[in-house]
């Protein structure tokens, strides 16, 4: 009887370790996601689990918005410069995508952590 | 029975588990948004002077202040802004020279003295000639032999015959044309850690397309992490330089350039040569206290190349501090980051000058 208690006691502590770990993974990290503002004006947020392709439209011109594998970048812009296009991909809180001549700004608003307070550059 | 009694345990036991499971995450979760709460600054982004720009400062006078730096960004844009006809700059530049405002003098001031320090590689009078490239309004293209030659013989900043105590300021030849480009960030950015300063702000951080400027420490008490652009990745940086009170500034040909007939022309204009400055570096980032001092520097150093970079740091070392990267991807370092930079690649080749 006293090996039959033990045995119990052991798999409720192996259920809580287990339990723990769950709630740890699933609570823990909310996931990052992108917001983008158009001349200051949030136009919307998308997650970075969710693989898309969103595009935008304004009076200031064409920029679609990609995200893939948790990262975002922007592609098929109409800008001049197309410089957003080669600023490379982003999922660290902070990080900016910038498309000055449309006055569009995607950035990382809860992400992976950083490790630097801003980029100078 | 006993067992009936045993499964009660059991399932006590789980609902124990569970509850301190959730609560374990709750109690971290909203312990974090606390801290973060409590630390969060206020920020507010803009356009202006052809960039992004982000101000955040912390602390009780937090939001007052990015409201007066975004209001001190616009007048000064309003000021320099070579693009607007009313600006000041654009006014001086249609009437040959002029009577200058507080700012516009303190910058003309800053800005002889760099031409004077730097042995002319900083040299405002350059505008004619950013303007052939296309810079000016992105309508880039590669200028005739013919047309930069016209405009080189306007550079040359010795030509304004400038009075600091009378604040004028008169352009001796025809044409010339001035541009505060190379250092209206970095003045901006020391003018709003100014303001920060008077509003009683200890920890605040201002981004000006890049161009930093930060001012006391962290909220925690820390130094600043600034990163260091890598030039040939926009996606890694170079390293990390830790800062308080003090402006970092990087300039390099990846920031603005264009191709034509397959050859990549960058913003860096050499006024010896006026073609892009192709000295061996491909980005150069100045530490100083003085925001201003730090964009006229970034440029300059960039012009003037490793070797003359650092006779010029050499005889000016109490005012800056610099991270040159070459063309192979050495890192050259001055003394004074030596405890204060890290590279982010272990295996780069990092000199320190001294």
């Amino acid at each position: 009887m006293k090996k039959k208690d033990f045995l119990i006691a052991a798999a409720v502590l192996l259920l809580a370790g287990i339990l723990a770990l769950v709630f740890r993974f699933a609570g823990g990290d909310p996931g990052g996601s992108v917001q983008v503002k158009v001349d200051g004006r949030v136009a919307g947020t998308y997650a970075l689990v969710e693989e898309q392709r969103v595009p935008f439209d304004t009076k200031y011109g064409h920029n679609t918005l990609v995200i893939e594998g948790g990262k975002a970048h922007i592609e098929d812009a109409d800008c001049p410069d197309h410089y957003c296009e080669q600023q490379g991909e982003i999922s660290k809180t902070g990080e900016t995508l910038v498309c000055l001549p449309h006055k569009l700004v995607a950035e990382v608003i809860t992400g992976e952590a950083s490790d630097v307070d801003v980029v100078a550059k | 029975m006993n067992s009936w009694k045993k499964y009660i345990a059991l399932l006590l036991a789980l609902v124990m588990v569970c509850a301190m499971a959730l609560a374990g995450c709750a109690g971290k979760k909203s312990g974090s948004e606390n801290t973060a709460s409590d630390e969060e600054p206020y920020s507010r982004d803009i356009f202006a002077m052809d960039t992004y720009m982000t101000v955040s400062a912390y602390g009780d006078s937090g939001e007052k202040a990015v409201d007066a730096a975004v209001k001190e960004i616009q007048r000064l844009d309003a000021l320099l802004s070579t693009g607007k006809e009313s600006s000041e700059v654009s006014e001086l530049n249609g009437n040959n020279g002029g009577k200058l405002s507080a700012d516009t003098n303190a910058l003309m001031a800053a800005a002889l003295d760099l031409y004077e320090s730097t042995d002319h590689v900083f040299d405002i009078t350059i505008y004619p000639v950013m303007k052939l490239w296309g810079f000016t309004d992105q309508n880039y293209k590669v200028p005739s032999d013919g047309d930069l030659k016209a405009a080189l013989k306007l550079v040359d900043a010795s030509t304004l015959d400038y009075d600091k105590e009378k604040k004028s300021v008169a352009f001796t030849v025809g044409g010339t044309q001035i541009d505060f480009g190379g250092i209206a960030k970095g003045y901006t950015s020391a003018s709003v850690a100014k303001l920060y300063r008077d509003l009683g702000v200890t920890s605040g951080l201002v981004n000006l397309g890049g161009n930093v400027q930060a001012v006391g420490f962290k909220p925690d008490g820390t130094e600043w992490r600034i990163g260091i652009q890598d030039p040939v990745d926009a996606e890694s940086m170079l390293g990390v330089v830790s800062i308080h009170d003090a402006a970092v500034i990087t300039s390099g040909g990846y920031e603005r350039n264009f191709e034509e007939d397959g050859v990549m022309y960058h913003h860096i204009i050499d006024p010896s040569t006026g073609y892009p400055a192709d000295s061996g570096l491909i980005s150069v980032s100045i530490v100083s206290e003085d925001g201003t001092l730090a964009d006229g520097l970034s440029t300059s150093l960039f012009i003037m190349g490793r070797e003359k970079a650092a006779e010029y740091w050499r005889a000016h070392k109490k005012d800056f501090d610099f991270v040159l990267c070459e063309k192979d991807g050495t890192l050259v370092v001055s003394d004074g980051l030596r405890d204060r930079f890290s590279p982010i690649d272990e295996n780069a080749k990092v000199e320190y000058v001294s």
